[in-house]
């Protein structure tokens, strides 16, 4: 599996107009307070919150692929926008709404008109929810919801990463909020946030390591770059395995679309638990090989480390996505089915 | 279910029906006895007779002409199948793909059928005991002499070399201080005189490594394989082949993940947190390989070169590996030193294989040599100031 053209163009797209709009002066303007609708409009206008939301809605209509490559670079410019859970409301939305919420959501997220969000992990906390004005719900009992802002309330709650707006929510889930029946799609929503947060992990992580490359590099101790010592190099070899090797798994979970496949779960979890697992060793060795530079609130380092950590543990944590892989690969009986998936 | 790669599904069809017909009930003899090298040259015959030794082979040198998708179907074939440990994988891995890439048409005429057909077994003579993560210090000595090499010198770590009929080597033409220029890449017939061979019993038990000694061994210039001088050019592409097979393997691990479950369940284990976040934990590394592999083979299809990445894929593997023994040590709690261990199967040699998964992580480059490879090559951090 690899990339064609047209994807390879989205990504180095995205990558050009983030570092241009997005920049760490805009990420620490955003830490200060400083109003994000400016930032906001200019990826309405690249199509960004479209990208996932069917032509008929005004929407590029492409698909999970195409979401990890760009949510990538979001997190690679550590965006302090929630494009993340916009994405996954809409196909959420896409994929399992009815008719009537479809109408009623799509196009108007896709020009920018209304701000979608997402719960999945079931404590409350809502990235977004603060502006939001639909909120996507997958329920512990395995319903999904399409809630309206004025079925919901939002209490911000103050979190290490400032420019994540982060609300404990309150909602009224009814006949009228339900979405497809069954487990399946609360299922499939809980899987595309574990791909698509895993996107993002993977960027921030990948700039934490660019970031503590070039450091080491540069900074010298005992007349010669630190860089060059295999303390520090062997930390960022094992950060630079866990997230080459990271890319296709996530790949493989954002493309999955059948909820019913019985491998959809466990495609899934693989791809967010080695995401957390690998964000949580780069962070480890990016701020330990920074030494004391990289403790400041000076140095940009902690945009990423922070969003990296929060994420970690959002749309299930390594130990959760393991559990969940370990209640699947238990409940096997048949060799042959496992050894073939 | 989907399989890791689902091209090719008629020849994917074909292999399992042939390997279900063919492939031996219960475990061969162990390779390292004469028995076992009976059963396994045989068995590696019926392969070649059925046209599958060398899937990875041009065809004009009698290999399956495959392409790698090809290729890792038929290595998820056999792995599925349980089929024996390949015999001659030094032949058929590493010197057989030098030799179509670097040898001259008379070396290859006269060297890969026998190859194929198992008929000359190879070993590998690079280690020595003052040249092991640091390659380039090797020591051996040759001095031409005509149209001879002679040679003098001692290997070690030689797999096989009781029963090789042939050794590829390198050896030091120019001074010793050149490091890695100076090396030269040469053939040599197990059989020269001079040559004495040392079994060396490993950490596990088994035999099959020895230490190798060369005393004025004479070769004929002709075997050399590439210019005098050269041979780390051709020693990097010959190990570059070792580190990058993988292909169809993540069948094998995950096997391996599927055991630890059924582990867990016959020990009474399965509802046991620790225990499933483990078995989970290895899980998600069999995927991510399987993952990562699939990738790797669709952009070797496309053209790229693996390079420095073969690192990144042996360091994955055999940590992975060993994990996942370390995994079933766990479960087995203190019936784990039972030998043979409860609750699997005898001729599943466990502890062997715990062990041999231990020497992964050394031979072919220590996973700390892939390190270094990975953060200069990959990185591009400044290399280490040499001890002088």
């Amino acid at each position: 599996m690899m990339l064609d053209a047209d994807q390879k163009e989205l990504a180095r797209g995205a990558r050009e107009f983030l570092k241009e709009a997005c920049p760490p002066e805009v990420v620490r303007a955003a830490w200060e307070g400083d109003a994000l609708e400016p930032l906001r409009h200019a990826l309405v206008e690249m199509g960004f919150y479209a990208l996932v939301i069917p032509p008929e809605y005004g929407g590029l209509g492409l698909g999970g692929l195409e979401a990890t490559l760009l949510l990538e670079e979001c997190g690679q410019s550590a965006l302090p926008l929630p494009l993340l859970e916009s994405l996954v409301a809409a196909a959420g939305i896409a994929r399992h709404g009815t008719a009537e919420q479809k109408d009623r959501w799509l196009a108007p997220i896709a020009a920018g008109e209304a701000r979608a969000t997402i719960q999945v992990d079931g404590w409350g906390a809502v990235v977004g929810a603060e502006q939001a004005d639909v909120l996507v719900v997958a329920t512990h009992g395995d319903e999904l919801h399409v809630v309206p802002a004025a079925g919901f309330h939002a209490a911000p709650v103050p979190v290490f990463d400032r420019s994540r707006h982060v609300s404990r929510v309150t909602f009224t889930l009814g006949d009228d909020t339900r979405m497809d029946e069954g487990p399946e799609p609360a299922r499939d929503l809980r899987n595309h946030a574990a791909a698509l947060s895993a996107a993002v992990l993977l960027g921030i992580s990948d700039a934490l390591l660019d970031r503590t490359v070039q450091y080491v590099g540069t900074r010298q101790q005992f007349g010669r770059p630190v860089g060059s010592f295999q303390a520090i190099k062997h930390r960022l070899a094992d950060a630079h395995l866990l997230l080459r090797t990271l890319r296709p798994a996530v790949w493989a979970a954002a493309q999955i679309t059948d909820a019913a496949d019985p491998d959809a779960t466990l495609t899934a979890s693989v791809a967010k638990a080695r995401a957390s697992e690998a964000a949580a060793l780069t962070n480890e060795h990016a701020l330990q090989s920074h030494g004391g530079i990289g403790f400041t609130w000076e140095n940009d380092l902690h945009y990423w480390l922070k969003r990296g950590k929060a994420l970690e543990q959002s749309y299930g944590s390594a130990r959760w996505h393991r559990a969940r892989i370990a209640d699947e690969l238990f409940s096997r009986s048949n060799a042959k089915e496992f050894a073939a998936s | 279910m989907t399989t890791a790669i689902d091209d090719d599904e008629e020849f994917r069809k074909e292999v399992r029906g042939w390997l279900s017909e063919n492939v031996p009930r219960g475990p061969l003899p162990p390779i390292f006895t004469v028995e076992g090298i009976d059963a396994h040259r045989a068995w590696e015959r019926a392969l070649n007779d059925a046209g599958y030794a060398a899937m990875h082979w041009p065809a004009e040198y009698g290999g399956g002409g495959a392409s790698l998708l090809t290729q890792a179907v038929f290595q998820e074939e056999y792995q599925l199948a349980s089929a024996p440990e390949r015999l001659n994988r030094l032949g058929l891995g590493l010197i057989g793909p030098t030799l179509i890439e670097f040898g001259t048409e008379q070396q290859k005429q006269r060297l890969l059928p026998r190859i194929l057909d198992c008929d000359e077994l190879w070993c590998q003579g690079f280690s020595e005991p003052e040249a092991g993560s640091d390659l380039a210090a090797i020591r051996a000595r040759a001095r031409r002499e005509g149209d001879e090499l002679v040679i003098d010198g001692q290997k070690i770590w030689t797999s096989l070399s009781i029963f090789a009929d042939w050794m590829f080597a390198l050896v030091r033409t120019g001074e010793l201080g050149e490091g890695h220029r100076g090396l030269t890449f040469v053939l040599i017939p197990m059989s020269s005189p001079g040559i004495e061979v040392r079994p060396i019993r490993q950490l596990h038990g088994d035999p099959g490594f020895a230490e190798v000694f060369l005393t004025d061994v004479r070769v004929p210039v002709a075997n050399v394989v590439g210019e005098i001088g050269d041979g780390w050019t051709v020693a990097m592409a010959t190990l570059g082949y070792e580190r990058g097979t993988g292909l169809g393997d993540h069948v094998r691990f995950t096997r391996k993940v599927w055991d630890l479950v059924q582990l867990a369940h016959r020990t009474d284990q399965a509802d046991d947190t620790l225990v499933r976040d483990q078995v989970a934990a290895r899980y998600v590394d069999s995927q991510v390989f399987k993952h990562f592999m699939k990738n790797v083979i669709s952009r070797l299809e496309n053209g790229e070169q693996l390079g420095h990445e073969a690192s990144l894929v042996k360091l994955f593997w055999s940590e992975m590996d060993a994990r996942i023994f370390e995994t079933a040590l766990n479960i087995l709690g203190p019936d784990a030193e039972l030998d043979p261990t409860p609750h699997l199967d005898a001729s599943a040699r466990f502890h062997r294989n715990y062990w041999h998964a231990r020497a992964s992580k050394i031979f072919a480059g220590t996973s700390e040599i892939q390190r270094n490879i990975i953060s200069e090559r990959l990185l591009g951090l400044p290399k280490e100031r040499r001890w002088t």
